[in-house]
């Protein structure tokens, strides 16, 4: 997920004047949440979540740029945060101590790009740039996917998260064409195409059930490779489109997998496949928007899996994401991939 | 960070007593000074009982902090190295121990490596009846049973991937959904299958073991996607003839029919029966194959057989949702089959109806009706 370039809806839910209250996203309380969250030390969940630290940072950073409130939390504070998770391999840990791992190297790829820290990468590490690329294209497995890390645990997630921060990098090899190419990028992509199963959907290996969270990644993969169109077809896209919008219940929220109970991240794993391949009319927006905004704590901001639950800063940026793939006035425009 | 299905209590940061604050502080003194202990010793490493000991401790309190199981395997992976050097019984291991290397064809050092591992796997259980969700006590399992195969002979590393096989059938027993259990169930297959260079195949257990499960849950895709994927291997190991393919394909049908009739609300069921007519669908990229030959009469002869199946199941649920569904998709790739026979099998009027009624229940999925009108070009 990135956002997209371009003129935004605006921030600071000025355009959301003519809703209902119910309908408002609570702007400033969801700013005034996700900057509490770094300063909640007294609280043993803080430090039971270390090992999601620098992830939580793209998650809450990604729902303040949604929100039109870039500089809420400090370019500095984030930098020097994110540069104490990098190791000479080029991986990123979740925290300071904590081992390098594939999802915490593409959450602060994500993080650089976002906050367009990419130069000082390369000030305080010598080619930095291209340590990251190597540390990442070094854990592709002879089949084609990725591993998380050197203890060599695979999955789609990886998958993607790999050709995504590659892409943020510019070290793909369709954007390197004069280099060698870091990465096997066809099989990669025959790898994806191997984890489709009858229903359009994809699992997290060759034979694993359909999972809206793979749907995701499988897609988000072909789509950055440029070969979703072409690969899935109209009929694919109509087989896959089916699939995902079953996924919207009576409540109107979506779940993950059929007769799973909903959850609002799947606001964005599902809406975001279906954004990709041009069904995302197959669902009802309004509804969904309901749905999602009932997550929403009104009194101390932040978004919940499920209306009534605790909220958390994971399915914050996702409820967000979500309404802002939907349209909802006030907040930025994202990019599905 | 990310909770699931925990309730709100509103504005339980504020009204913390002085009592419970100090509580959770003292939690917190011991949690660091845990996390601590392991750090440190790590860094010197000290890869003794001793830290694998901090280890567990840390874990149990916190399994998701990935870089402690990391930790937690080169403790696990300095005492495996150190065993081969090990040729002669010393002190450490005594006569019993030595009896029962012997009998499982291991030496002394294998056998320490089985101990180690195996007492490591009963670390997991409780853990992951605790956290059944949690990516690294699945890939920490998974760690040592690969390490198991790659050191201990191939009696033992079977002995112990069977352990798993019931593991995960327990596991699937608590959470029959579980897609972590699900996909180590087909890890362990295939390590079993593997490990016997071939000489045997799980695919007719595995099989009975999703009619078990479906028998116990008709609503369980995660058995049915399974089956699905399952049937082509069987077909083949079973070296069905045409005849036989046809049965099976026939009794798959019939088992589906009769659950739909119990539920017909379920999408679960509608996907497998899906399932089945994708393998009569030449422009499905994925779908499988169990007639063969799967003739032009075949495709047809099914397609009206279930479509008039279908039409009947309508009695009394005339307001199911994926029954009109079928009946349209169905009744779609029929026409373009046999369009003169079909005209006369499904008629226009009632397609048009049938899409009338799915709008009118399915309100949420109208831009997907309305995209199918105009592909069906009624």
């Amino acid at each position: 997920m990135s956002l997209a370039a371009g003129p935004g809806r605006g921030g600071g839910g000025g355009a959301q004047g003519q809703l209902p209250d119910e309908m408002k996203v609570v702007v400033e309380k969801h700013v005034a949440y996700i900057q509490s969250l770094d300063t909640r030390r007294e609280e043993l969940e803080y430090h039971l979540t270390e090992h999601l630290r620098i992830s939580g940072i793209y998650w809450g950073l990604t729902a303040l740029h949604l929100l039109g409130h870039p500089d809420a939390l400090p370019r500095d504070g984030v930098l020097d945060f994110l540069f104490s998770c990098l190791h000479a391999d080029g991986g990123f840990g979740a925290a300071p101590g904590h081992d390098p791992h594939m999802l915490y190297t593409v959450s602060s790829v994500q993080i650089l790009a976002m906050v367009d820290g990419f130069d000082e990468l390369e000030k305080r590490m010598k080619d930095g740039k291209l340590k990251v690329a190597k540390y990442i294209a070094g854990l592709q497995q002879p089949n084609g996917t990725f591993a998380g890390d050197e203890w060599g645990e695979t999955d789609t997630r990886f998958l993607y998260c790999a050709l995504n921060a590659l892409s943020l990098l510019g070290f793909l090899p369709s954007q390197q064409a004069d280099q060698p190419p870091l990465i096997d990028v066809p099989a990669a992509t025959a790898y994806v195409k191997a984890c489709q199963n009858f229903d359009g959907g994809f699992g997290t290996e060759p034979g694993a059930e359909s999972h809206s969270g793979q749907v995701f990644t499988c897609c988000g993969a072909l789509s950055i490779t440029g070969e979703l169109d072409s690969y899935l077809g109209e009929e694919g896209k109509d087989r896959l489109g089916a699939w995902l919008s079953e996924r919207q219940l009576p409540s109107g929220g979506l779940n993950g997998r059929p007769e799973k109970l909903v959850d609002v991240c799947y606001s964005w794993w599902v809406m975001s496949s279906m954004a990709m391949i041009g069904r995302l009319h197959w669902i009802d927006k309004a509804k969904l928007t309901a749905f999602i905004l009932q997550c929403q704590d009104p009194e101390e901001g932040g978004f919940a899996d499920r209306p009534g639950d605790m909220v958390d800063v994971f399915h914050t940026v996702f409820g967000l994401a979500g309404l802002s793939l939907l349209g909802h006035p006030g907040l930025v425009e994202v990019d599905p991939a | 960070m990310a909770s699931h299905g925990i309730p709100r209590v509103s504005g339980t940061l504020v009204d913390k007593s002085e009592q419970a604050k100090e509580k959770e502080r003292r939690q917190i003194e011991r949690y660091k000074a845990a996390e601590a202990e392991v750090i440190d010793r790590i860094r010197v490493k000290d890869y003794s009982a001793t830290t694998l000991q901090a280890t567990s401790t840390l874990l149990a309190q916190n399994p998701e902090y990935y870089t402690i199981w990391n930790h937690r395997r080169l403790v696990l992976q300095d005492a495996i190295a150190k065993e081969p050097t090990r040729t002669q019984p010393d002190d450490d291991i005594d006569a019993a121990d030595l009896t029962a290397a012997r009998l499982a064809n291991q030496t002394p050092a294998q056998h320490q490596i089985a101990l180690l591992l195996t007492e490591d796997l009963a670390f997991l259980l409780p853990l992951l009846k605790q956290y059944p969700k949690c990516y690294w006590i699945w890939n920490h399992r998974a760690w040592l049973l690969a390490t198991a195969t790659q050191h201990l002979p191939t009696s033992s590393a079977v002995t112990l991937w069977q352990g798993e096989m019931g593991l995960v059938t327990k596991m699937l027993g608590m959470d029959s959904r579980n897609f972590h259990g699900w996909g180590y169930r087909r890890t362990a297959v295939a390590a079993l299958e593997g490990l016997s260079g071939g000489d045997v195949s799980l695919v007719e257990p595995e099989f009975e073991y999703t009619t078990k499960m479906i028998r116990a849950n008709l609503s369980n895709f995660s058995a049915w996607h399974n089956r699905g994927r399952l049937i082509p291997r069987l077909l083949v190991e079973r070296q069905a003839s045409s005849e036989d393919r046809r049965k099976l394909f026939d009794a798959e049908f019939e088992l589906i029919t009769t659950a739909l009739y119990t539920d017909p609300y379920d999408q679960s069921l509608w996907f497998y029966h899906q399932y089945l007519m994708s393998t009569l669908d030449t422009g499905n990229k994925h779908s499988v194959s169990i007639l063969e030959p799967c003739t032009h009469g075949d495709r047809v002869r099914y397609l009206e057989q279930e479509i008039e199946s279908i039409r009947e199941m309508l009695d009394g649920a005339e307001d199911c949702k994926y029954i009109y569904q079928a009946l349209l998709e169905y009744s779609m790739r029929y026409l373009e089959m046999e369009v003169e026979a079909g005209n006369q099998k499904v008629t226009t009027a009632e397609r048009k109806g049938w899409l009338e009624e799915l709008r009118k229940i399915d309100p949420l999925r109208e831009g997907r009706w309305n995209d199918l009108e105009s592909k069906m070009k009624l």
